[in-house]
């Protein structure tokens, strides 16, 4: 693969995985904030929200320190003979970690509107946790869930503080798009940078579109 | 007047005679914080037929239905249906709403929005089960009036089809008993009669009892086997329906005369 493409392919297939990560266990949380009050709940609710609002690089940081070769993580990894960091599993964990309260904060209030009565009459009619999440609760607010995981994966592929401190900077093994655009200005590569720019710009138009057609179509059924 | 009284006397199954219960509640459920707390205990015993719980809003007859269909624990008490236990404090037993086998009617029908009537009908039953019952499910749709709605969406329906569509979908899965909170709540004098009809027929058909919640005198007479008051906090002795009939007079002879016209 050319040298120009590598990071276009990475940075999606890093999103991809990033998605596959954060989808299961963000939907998991969001219901489990939205189903019931539970004691940790405000807890739970702040620590969703730090990701967002703590800057990349004190993320990238705390992952370089719990999973470096001497963090609480990385050791028992070396020890296996597993190395996170630099690698683009590095890039997948950073990327899940600020998408995850992307995910968890479109969702959660579109859970929460789901009437409790559909879910009790739900499970009077004998369906589980598990059928009553699937079948109720991710059928009523699936435009929400939608534009999460596009959201989430847009946030996914655009990262790049907490990338570039865990995983670094490698050409052929961590450069995804972001990193690579801030790589080739400082080389005064413009032109190259300009290629992931335009791709990015893309993707996030493309998503603008999709997001807003979401909210429309809602605002329309609510009506 | 006295056509209506008499009609019912017979099945008021009140008093110590009574077999062994289908239903026997004594429970204290208690909801909200502190400033806003309430707590409601209520002692009901159904040996068989439909036990109304009647009074005003906000006495706790909804919440009471919500802890026998298991979706509010109570605070203390036991709940026996059919000799089986399904909450007991003392014991630490609660069984999950879902392993009840209580069929639940809510007060706004509550249809899945995202699913047609036949969907909505079939959506207690495993999907193996599906095809299998089909023609029992044809047949419960005919029967409660709604077998031409199969393919409808449920916001394209009036209020007395929802109610149908959602007694329907409560007893498709079989209950052992049957709990409806202010079933007839949104529909015109008419619809309410044809739809206590519909219920009371169905009901005895499959001798199921059922729990009904209600603040209607016309209903709780038609329909009640028991009679239980709601009252500051507690439940009071249970009655016949038939002794609403003094206070609500008036009441029940504006329905004689709107179903005789």
């Amino acid at each position: 693969m050319s040298a120009l493409v590598f990071p276009i392919y990475l940075s999606a297939m890093v999103a991809f995985a990033a998605l596959a990560v954060v989808a299961p266990l963000g939907l998991f949380v969001a219901w489990l904030q939205a189903s019931r009050p539970h004691r940790w709940r405000r807890l739970v609710d702040a620590a969703v929200m730090l990701p967002m609002i703590l800057p990349p690089t004190v993320i990238g940081f705390f992952l370089v320190f719990v999973f470096g070769r001497h963090g609480p993580v990385g050791r028992v990894l070396e020890l296996l003979g597993v190395r996170v960091i630099f690698t683009p599993a590095a890039a997948v964990i950073a990327s899940s970690v600020v998408a995850f309260p992307v995910l968890v904060k479109a969702v959660q209030p579109a859970m929460e509107a789901v009437p409790r009565e559909l879910i009790d009459v739900g499970r009077s009619l004998g369906l589980g946790p598990r059928a009553v999440f699937f079948r109720i609760v991710l059928r009523s607010a699936w435009r929400s869930v939608i534009t999460g995981l596009v959201l989430a994966f847009v946030r996914a592929l655009g990262e790049f503080g907490a990338t570039m401190m865990f995983a670094g900077m490698i050409p052929g093994v961590t450069n995804t798009m972001p990193l690579e655009i801030f790589a080739a200005y400082q080389r005064a590569e413009d032109e190259r940078a300009l290629l992931y720019v335009a791709v990015l710009v893309g993707v996030a138009v493309l998503t603008a579109m999709l997001a807003s057609r979401a909210t429309a179509a809602r605002r329309e059924s609510s009506s | 007047m006295t056509e209506l009284v008499e009609a019912r006397s017979d099945g008021i199954a009140v008093g110590a005679a009574a077999p062994p219960a289908a239903l026997a509640v004594s429970v204290e459920v208690r909801v909200g914080a502190p400033p806003a707390a309430f707590a409601v205990s209520v002692e009901l015993e159904l040996a068989r037929g439909v036990a109304v719980l009647f009074g005003p809003s906000g006495c706790g007859k909804s919440i009471t239905l919500q802890a026998i269909v298991g979706t509010l624990a109570p605070s203390a008490g036991r709940l026996v249906l059919h000799g089986r236990t399904l909450f007991d404090a003392s014991l630490g037993v609660a069984v999950l709403p879902h392993e009840r086998g209580i069929g639940y009617v809510p007060q706004h029908h509550a249809l899945f929005p995202f699913a047609t009537v036949a969907e909505n009908v079939t959506f207690g039953l495993p999907r193996a089960r599906r095809r299998r019952v089909e023609p029992e499910i044809a047949a419960l749709m005919d029967e409660l009036g709604i077998a031409s709605l199969g393919a409808a969406m449920p916001d394209r329906l009036s209020g007395g089809e929802r109610q149908r569509v959602a007694l329907a979908r409560a007893l498709a899965t079989r209950p052992k008993l049957l709990v409806l909170d202010e079933p007839f709540a949104s529909i015109d004098m008419t619809g309410r009669a044809a739809l206590r009809r519909v219920l009371r027929e169905t009901l005895a058909r499959r001798n199921l009892s059922a729990v009904l919640v209600t603040h209607d005198p016309v209903d709780a007479l038609e329909l009640g086997d028991t009679l239980v008051r709601f009252e500051r906090g507690r439940t009071l002795p249970p009655e016949s329906p038939s002794c609403l009939v003094p206070e609500h007079r008036a009441a029940f002879e504006r329905a004689v005369v709107a179903r005789r016209s």
